[in-house]
């Protein structure tokens, strides 16, 4: 540069273009309200009102008593002191650590050995086998609830009279309606978030990690047992925290298949306390505090601790992993394997059609007797003897779920962008907000959200469903998307920016086209998750906001089996055909979220 | 350079690795004494990491048999096959693998805790081994905390700590940056000259090849090229192969027309007409055999007019195409009818593309071979 300017001994040069003359303090203030720290600062504020404000008035509201009239409060721990005193609330609290503990013992097992087999042995069929190990992750567990009562009840379930009709058994063999049952489809259906933190951990891993291990002088088991089991072991402990907290928050399973026998859970009860003609929002509020304070500590300990202890195991060589051949054994692998998808799926799925297609289910196959009386009842809205409350809920799961994913995913490419993009004062705080919805089951955030808008306009309404719904699942889209936007060069959004053209341009010609796979993928991920979504759409629905699994509670509690059965079915076959999309949009390895 | 003894400590026969279809080693037969610094070098995909995974044990061969010290460890047909922990090698990998989730005190010590060794016996020998790689102040730190470098040097005395009987090196260096690759290099060779433990080193970098081994294996297609000690297979390459892989050569084809003792008289075609050079090399080449000579840069001589020393044979007039700056040196390329050679030259030396200029070299400098 010096000597460039030794050099020119020409007139002082002209500026002919260039920025305008200002003064520092106007630069300063252009620099902090720039079209970036704006739209930073606006997004903060959104998340902030609608993530916070829930928990705030669930914080607040739990200290509120109702007195004996039930019109007026005061403030005291008369909520929680009742949590310890109560006949039920205490045996409620033991039951959902039970049912959360033997569902992440069985899920783990689950999850972990069918990684195992599909990712490092040499079963048969392995890739044919693996997508249908994930479709649990996207069926509702609460269906899957209601196809194992028809499954393995004690006295009508179709597994149980086979037993008695073919095999000479005195009495039922099964019996899902207890906290075993729970325990069971929980752990089935919730099994592939262990397997989906796991397989990828062990199919990536890099081979001569175990072969050092062997030529050091391990044996297979000693490597297993002391290199192998120990660099997965992260992705283990992520998962079955995934697992108990999503297993503690769950209220479909519990509900059909626990609460109506003597075991109520924190969610049963809040559901039955908070909601219905005596309803305390109160002391909802207080037992979803003591549910939301077990769960955010879990998941605090996983993203703090047990996330960032994940090995980097991957190395750039494109390596296969270690396969082991299991020799005749790869057939019991395969066994075990299909076994796996016949529980968790195809029996689900069979049993639900078998009996959505009788018009009166006597826990007996009838040929004859088959019609599809309970479809039409259910689906057709403009039949006189429709039921309005699963029409309904068609309608508005359909508009809820494409509103919603639309929504959540505008909301995570903002999200993202901010958080990785750029460098404004609410960056971290934006990173922070985006966390907290995650620790909080569903119903706990429904409670928030119930008690902060209850005399709203919006309650009453598919909007406070909406809210619900976004607030509680856009972290997932926004995984989705940062995941992506991690993978992408910044440089090329920069080289835009260099080339002239506003951080806004900048957004939708250069960012949102690269990341436009993962976009779409989060899109049809949120789909899913809001076409089956119950747990906050039973705390804030009001008749005529009904969704589609409010439809099937409503059927479940108040009609009979068979057209519970019909419109789960009907919710199953639109949600594996949303699977399908999702494999041929995100492909294979988008599931790692 | 020898510090090896007579005593076989490897010996591979007739190994023959298919992956499907594909050969991967093709009738590999070797014997490596104890002490011994063997290098298999080759292009990737020549064969030379699954040699060395069938003596390690991580791939079983479809024929041959390899003894170490003596005794089979694998055999196709004896139906002979140890796991590789069975085998008492160490190895190190280009990944180094070190084990993310322990300190490089336990990484080190994990080959001697399986070998029952506890106590005071193990901390003293594993940090010796951690000394004799420079590496005992950092004993525990996690493997994570650790540079590409320091990384590779406990992997190195993961594999020595418990003294195998061979170590085998799968390109240790290649993820290593250039300069930190030559301090290792010379490590390596300090270390095993130190220990004297029979090493089986494979590479695809010829420098490091030259530098390290007592022998060298090179391997193209599955199939041993040749066999020697790096001086031999630089100056005598045995075929073109060798000739191109090992340094920088340039190839020039033609026929040979006829031998007299040690030279070749050898035509190398140049289009229509071609020149006459003469060579050594050439063995068991009978007139009219198709030959390529190989020309070692630095053995060119540039002559910037046409000499009037009539005794110089190999008279080569050529035009230049280019110069390249490479520091020390410059290379230059030059033109001779159809044919490129490369030459070696000063900074001095002027030459501009285009500009008429003649190579001469001795008949001792050129080398007929076979293709």
């Amino acid at each position: 540069m010096q000597e460039v300017a030794t050099v020119a001994t020409g007139p002082e040069p002209q500026r002919t273009e260039g920025p305008p003359r200002r003064s520092k303090a106007e630069n300063r203030i252009r620099a902090l309200f720039n079209q970036e720290n704006i739209a930073t600062m606006v997004v903060a504020l959104i998340i902030g009102i609608a993530v916070i404000l829930p928990l705030i008035a669930l914080f607040i509201n739990s200290f509120l008593v109702l007195d004996d009239s039930g019109w007026d409060t005061e403030w005291g721990f008369d909520n929680y002191l009742l949590m310890v005193t109560d006949r039920i609330i205490p045996k409620a609290f033991v039951n959902t650590i039970l049912i959360s503990s033997g569902s992440t013992v069985l899920a783990t097992f689950l999850g972990v050995s069918l990684a195992w087999i599909n990712a490092r042995t040499n079963c048969p069929g392995r890739d044919f086998l693996e997508p249908y190990n994930l479709i649990p992750f996207f069926l509702s567990p609460f269906v899957g609830a209601i196809a194992w009562h028809n499954l393995a009840a004690p006295k009508t379930g179709l597994l149980n009279n086979w037993a008695q009709d073919y095999l000479g058994f005195e009495t039922h063999i099964l019996n899902v309606d207890n906290l075993w049952g729970v325990i069971w489809v929980t752990g089935i259906f919730f099994a592939p978030l262990v397997y989906l933190f796991v397989v990828g951990s062990l199919r990536r891993m890099d081979p001569s990690l175990e072969d050092s291990a062997r030529t050091t002088g391990a044996g297979l088991f000693k490597t297993t047992m002391t290199v192998t089991l120990p660099l997965v072991m992260p992705g283990i402990l992520s998962g079955a925290i995934i697992v108990f907290v999503t297993s503690a928050g769950e209220f479909g399973v519990p509900f059909k298949l626990s609460a109506p026998y003597g075991w109520e859970t924190l969610t049963t009860q809040i559901f039955s306390k908070a909601v219905g003609d005596d309803a305390n929002h109160y002391l909802g509020a207080a037992m979803s505090m003591a549910l939301g304070i077990i769960t955010v500590v879990l998941i605090w300990i996983q993203q703090r601790y047990i996330a960032p202890r994940s090995f980097t195991t991957v190395t750039g060589k494109g390596f296969r992993p270690n396969v082991l051949d299991l020799g005749s054994w790869k057939w019991v692998a395969f066994g075990y394997n299909v076994l796996y998808i016949l529980v968790a799926v195809v029996l689900p799925i069979l049993s639900l059609l078998v009996v959505s297609l009788h018009p009166v289910w006597e826990a007996t196959i009838q040929p004859a007797q088959m019609s599809f009386i309970n479809y039409e009842k259910t689906l057709f809205f403009w039949r006189e003897d429709s039921i309005q409350a699963a029409t309904n809920g068609i309608f508005n799961s359909l508009i809820l779920a494409l509103v919603g994913a639309t929504l959540s995913m505008v909301l995570a490419i903002v999200v993202s962008y901010m958080i990785h993009r750029t460098k404004g004062p609410m960056t971290r705080l934006i990173d922070f907000l985006c966390v907290v919805p995650i620790g909080f089951p569903g119903i706990v955030l429904a409670m928030g959200v119930l008690v902060t808008y209850i005399q709203t306009p919006i309650y009453a309404t598919l909007w406070i469903l909406l809210l619900g719904y976004v607030t509680r699942f856009f972290p997932y889209g926004q995984r989705n998307v940062s995941s992506i936007m991690l993978a992408i060069s910044e440089e090329l959004d920069q080289s835009s920016r260099m080339s002239g053209a506003s951080w806004f341009t900048t957004l939708k010609r250069i960012t949102i086209p690269l990341l436009k796979p993962g976009i779409f993928a989060g899109w049809v991920l949120l789909f899913i998750i809001f076409l089956r979504e119950l747990s906050i759409s039973i705390i804030l629905y009001t008749t005529g906001t009904e969704t589609l699994s409010v439809g099937v509670y409503y059927l479940s509690n108040f009609e009979n089996e068979p057209l519970t059965a019909a419109l789960s079915m009907a919710q199953t076959i639109v949600l594996l055909a949303a699977i399908f999309l999702f494999r041929r949009v995100a492909g294979k390895e988008a599931l790692t979220a | 350079m020898t510090s090896a003894s007579g005593k076989a400590m490897v010996e591979i026969d007739r190994l023959i690795k298919r992956f499907g279809p594909e050969t991967a080693v093709d009738n590999f037969n070797i014997s490596i004494s104890e002490g011994e610094f063997v290098t298999l070098l080759g292009p990737s995909g020549c064969g030379k990491t699954t040699t060395l995974r069938c003596i390690i044990g991580l791939e079983r061969p479809d024929q041959g048999e390899i003894r170490v010290g003596g005794t089979p460890v694998v055999s196709a047909e004896k139906d002979i096959y140890l796991f590789p922990e069975d085998r008492d090698l160490g190895m190190v990998f280009q990944s180094y693998a070190v084990w993310p989730h322990m300190t490089v005190f336990d990484n080190v010590a994990y080959g001697l805790k399986i070998r029952k060794v506890s106590g005071k016996e193990l901390k003293q020998r594993t940090m010796r081994a951690l000394e004799l790689v420079d590496l005992a102040h950092l004993a525990d730190r996690y493997a994570t905390k650790l540079s590409g470098g320091q990384r590779q040097r406990v992997a190195l005395a993961r594999a020595i700590v418990y003294e195998p009987k061979v170590i085998l090196f799968d390109e240790p260096l290649s993820n290593l940056d250039a300069k930190l690759r030559e301090l290792m290099r010379d490590e390596i060779v300090r270390l095993q000259k130190e220990v004297g433990i029979t090493s089986v080193y494979v590479t695809h970098d010829q420098s490091e090849a030259l530098v390290m081994s007592d022998r060298i294996v090179v391997m193209d297609k599955a199939v041993i090229q040749q066999i020697g000690d790096p001086e031999t297979i630089y100056s005598h390459p045995a075929n073109s192969f060798v000739a191109n892989f090992i340094g920088v050569t340039s190839l020039l084809e033609g026929k040979l027309i006829q031998r007299n003792g040690d030279v070749c008289e050898m035509e190398v075609s140049d289009g229509a007409s071609g020149f006459t050079v003469k060579a050594l090399g050439g063995e068991g080449a009978s007139a009219g055999d198709r030959l390529v000579l190989s020309l070692r840069p630095e053995d060119v001589t540039l002559h910037l007019s046409k000499p009037d020393d009539h005794s110089l044979v190999n008279l080569i007039e050529g035009q230049v195409i280019d110069t390249i700056y490479l520091g020390s040196f410059m290379e230059g390329r030059i033109k001779a009818g159809q044919n490129e050679i490369g030459i070696q030259i000063n900074h001095y030396e002027n030459l501009t593309p285009g500009q008429t200029v003649y190579l001469s070299f001795a008949p001792e400098h050129g080398l007929c071979l076979t293709q």
